[in-house]
């Protein structure tokens, strides 16, 4: 009874985090890079300040749009939402767990990605359509990929729930695997074509033609922006936080265990900022790629997962 | 009995496996029945070879009921189109030849090897698949959802039947990896196409070869475990392949018949001429959206359950066994993440091309809603789907008869995915937003011309704006033709199976046939030389052979 008190409270704390900080962490992703480019930058909590301007815009439907129009921000808003309380942040054995089957997650985002495709579709004009196919292809790629690197997770942690590879990345002795590594470049790759960031897509930019993921919104605006606006803050926070629960999984609390909550906490948070400080850093090092170049840079991801599995088989072999 | 063997007759058994097939054949064609086929004894002489297969007992009542099928809906294709029906009943022919004289051995390699090319012909699984994208979309709708959604489960039942149940004590792995190689080449080359067709039936076709090649994964999957007696692996292999005949079996005809309306309506299933038709029928747009959520195998549609079973039984193969069998394993994940993607694409792009966006003709733009027969029978297929996306664990529980009748010691282990707590997690959020919109947003939206990045409005002459200036289907499917496409597809983005093994066979053909000509033209003098020719070699032969 008092194990089930403590995980629903870490679950709703988990829930409460993910959902409070995930516009923050946008905001300190922007605003570093930003400086790293020598400029002031905004405000690091404007991202809340636009969100609650776009909730007090009106919201303007195009006269070719159907009924449907308003329903795919809020599949993908759900369905990311679902993904992010299922991905465990600071602490491991929430009452989400046994959810947390990665090819459930992967489904979760693939399914947020087909509302984003469908509402680009939405008004029949040619940005929106251009940016459905280009995130089509990307998306093949990266389930492709993401599905092999899993593999990898499998037979390391002897099953695919993400609080499971937790679990068993932090308490068994793996140590640092030459599959870990390439399973971990793949898996950034993938999560850099997710979330649109440099190299694949510039969530600056601001040329219809070269846009991927902000095409499919360009005819979204007033809470139907808002909630794209914000399913796409999420997704950046639960990608860094799945990156950091099977890759960084040390110090990770333990649901039914309320003294290792503090040290969970502060390191989830640290993990978060780390990644928030890297990920600018990669950005503004790096130049965006054409959009036929990126099925060779997640065919390279995929190799990479490969190449992990393939290791572990030779390793288990020879008894390495 | 005035049929049957001489001596014999005939004889009809129902066991778990038969009753499992006929279920999944009941609802469609109650559905085809109302989409208006039940005025056709073809039709119902095709329904009843497909239930005579089912219900067999012995190898004469199954080859019967076979053929019956395949006569049956040839003359159904042929109600549609001449020229895929003369590939069908070639196709037809072959996999005739094959099953034949396979049920009349006594076990071995080769008679599975013969099943899986008899059967997997008829069930479109790679490289006998090319004539399936044809010949399905040929006939009225209501016969192209039975041939998708059924005659293609009674092929893969036959596998089953002889695979698991006649020849289960023989198995070999490697009759596993032959299904799981042609499965995984279907899986590849039909999510593939589906993504680059432009004709909505033909898309759907090609989906149910991707369909079939991931039941065939499956089977495969379990048949090698089974032999190898991985039980784990075996039952999770076996839930997947038989979930996916289910919800495949529901959703497939569904979209057949959906479009079938729409060439109804408009007149055309060519993507590139509809757009925009959610807006004038609502109703079909809505039953259709729900088919496509299950082509595409999405989260709470019925289609994820049997994906999520099979990726997890293609992990546990490729966790024991032989390195080289774990590395195909490592491949096999990779196909069968392209054609999950590939499938999403597919399925977005049939709806989004076909049913969102501007209508691309005026025969689009005056669509209206579907005949009340076909749209009762959609409906009743989406109603089956909601128990198979909602409590796959129901589904699951009465299909384990069925697995322990194929796999006596199969070890079934409990569902890792649960929508139901998913749903519930969904609609909290969805609460939550709501809440947070209609409390401190503003409510209500304003109808606007689209902002389209800044171009002006469409002229009144116009009024669904330029249709050329909107994405069409061939431009959506354009990246990925160009990324995957050229390195998959055949030069000319033809089907790989067709270009080099049907044209050169076709060649072959020719080539015969005008050597026969040739012969059969020959004048007097030609033949009388040739006769001399052959006497003096005959001759020659003989005269050396008694010299040595």
């Amino acid at each position: 009874m008092l194990d089930f008190a403590l995980r629903l409270i870490a679950t709703l704390l988990h829930v409460w985090l993910t959902f409070a900080l995930a516009p923050l962490v946008m905001g300190v992703v922007t605003t570093l890079r930003a400086w790293v480019l020598g400029r002031r930058g905004p405000p690091v909590i404007q991202p809340y300040r636009d969100l609650y301007k776009l909730l007090r815009k009106s919201t303007l439907v195009p006269e070719t749009a159907s009924q449907l129009f308003s329903a795919w921000p809020l599949a993908c808003l759900l369905s990311i939402a679902v993904a992010a309380m299922l991905v465990p942040g600071f602490c491991t054995g929430l009452l989400t767990a046994p959810l947390s089957d990665f090819i459930t997650i992967m489904g979760l985002l693939a399914l947020a990605r087909a509302a984003t495709m469908l509402g680009g579709l939405e008004t029949g004009f040619g940005f929106g359509g251009a940016g459905a196919g280009r995130e089509a292809l990307f998306g093949v790629f990266a389930e492709g990929a993401l599905l092999v690197v899993l593999l990898g997770f499998g037979l390391l942690a002897h099953g695919v729930s993400v609080d499971g590879i937790a679990v068993a990345f932090s308490t068994q002795h793996i140590g640092i695997s030459v599959s870990l590594g390439f399973a971990l470049a793949a898996m950034l790759a993938v999560a850099l074509t997710e979330t649109g960031r440099i190299p694949t897509d510039n969530p600056a930019g601001h040329l219809e033609l070269s846009m991927v993921h902000e095409a499919m919104l360009l005819e979204y605006s007033g809470r139907n922006l808002l909630l794209l606006t914000y399913a796409a803050m999420l997704r950046l926070l639960l990608w860094m936080s799945l990156i950091g629960s099977i890759f960084l999984p040390f110090g990770m609390a333990r649901a039914t265990d309320i003294l290792t909550w503090p040290g969970g906490l502060v390191l989830w948070l640290l993990k978060i900022a780390a990644m928030a400080v890297v990920l600018p850093l990669f950005e503004v090092s790096s130049a965006k790629m054409r959009v036929f170049r990126v099925p060779e840079f997640l065919g390279v991801a995929m190799l990479l997962g490969m190449l992990a599995a393939i290791f572990l088989f030779v390793a288990a072999r020879i008894g390495a | 009995m005035f049929l049957g063997l001489p001596g014999q007759g005939m004889h009809l058994h129902l066991d778990a496996l038969s009753l499992l097939f006929l279920g999944i054949l009941l609802p469609q064609t109650v559905a085809s029945a109302a989409a208006g086929m039940y005025r056709s004894g073809t039709f119902w002489a095709f329904v009843l070879g497909m239930g005579l297969t089912l219900a067999a007992a012995d190898a004469f009542t199954l080859i019967f009921g076979f053929e019956l099928m395949s006569a049956a809906s040839w003359l159904l294709v042929l109600r549609g189109d001449q020229k895929p029906a003369t590939l069908y009943v070639g196709v037809a022919i072959f996999s005739a030849a094959c099953l034949i004289p396979a049920v009349f051995l006594h076990g071995g390699a080769v008679m599975f090897l013969l099943i899986v090319l008899g059967a997997g012909a008829k069930a479109g699984l790679a490289p006998l698949h090319f004539w399936l994208p044809r010949a399905h979309p040929a006939p009225p709708a209501g016969v192209s959802a039975l041939m998708s959604g059924g005659m293609v489960k009674v092929a893969l039942y036959v596998i089953i039947r002889y695979g698991f149940v006649v020849l289960g004590q023989q198995a070999q792995p490697w009759w596993g990896g032959v299904l799981v190689a042609a499965g995984a080449a279907s899986v590849l080359i039909g999510a593939l196409r589906a993504m680059l067709e432009t004709e909505l039936k033909t898309v759907l076709a090609c989906s149910t070869v991707e369909h079939v090649g991931l039941i065939a994964v499956g089977l495969g999957i379990a048949l090698r475990a089974k032999a190898m007696g991985d039980e784990t692996t075996a039952g999770l292999g076996l839930q997947a392949a038989l979930l996916c005949a289910v919800a495949h079996g529901l959703y497939k005809p569904l979209l057949f018949i959906g479009a079938g309306e729409v060439k109804h309506s408009v007149g055309t299933t060519s993507l590139n001429w509809l757009g925009g038709l959610v807006r004038a029928m609502p109703r079909l747009g809505l039953l259709m959206l729900a088919g496509a959520a299950g082509m595409a195998a999405l989260p709470l549609g019925p289609g994820f359950a049997p994906e999520f079973l099979l990726w997890h039984a293609a992990i546990g193969a490729a966790g024991a066994g032989g390195i080289v069998a774990r590395i195909g394993f490592t491949a096999l994940l990779a196909v069968l993440g392209l054609g999950a993607a590939l499938a999403i694409g597919a399925a977005v792009r049939m709806f989004g091309i076909g049913f969102l966006g501007r209508p691309r003709s005026l025969q689009a733009a005056a669509a209206e809603e579907g005949e009340r027969g076909p749209l009762i029978g959609m409906a009743l297929l989406a109603a089956l789907c909601v128990p198979v996306a909602l409590l796959p664990n129901l589904i699951l529980d009465a299909l384990s008869p069925v697995i322990r009748l194929l796999e006596p010691q199969a070890v079934l282990p409990p569902l890792a995915y649960a929508p139901l707590p998913l749903a519930v997690l969904a609609a909290l959020v969805a609460v939550g937003a709501a809440f947070i919109l209609y409390r401190y947003g503003v409510r209500g939206s304003r109808e606007v011309p689209a902002w389209n990045g800044g171009f002006g409005k469409p002229p009144p002459w116009l009024p669904f704006g330029d249709p050329t200036t909107q994405p069409s289907a061939t431009g959506f499917g354009e990246p990925i033709a160009r990324a995957i496409g050229r390195g998959l597809l055949a030069p000319g983005g033809g089907d790989p199976a067709e270009v080099f093994l049907l044209t050169p066979l076709t060649r072959l053909h020719l080539r015969g046939v005008r050597l026969a000509e040739r012969i059969r033209r020959a004048t007097i003098r030609q033949r009388l030389a040739f006769i001399f020719m052959a006497l003096v070699a005959f001759l020659l032969a003989l005269g050396l052979g008694e010299g040595s």
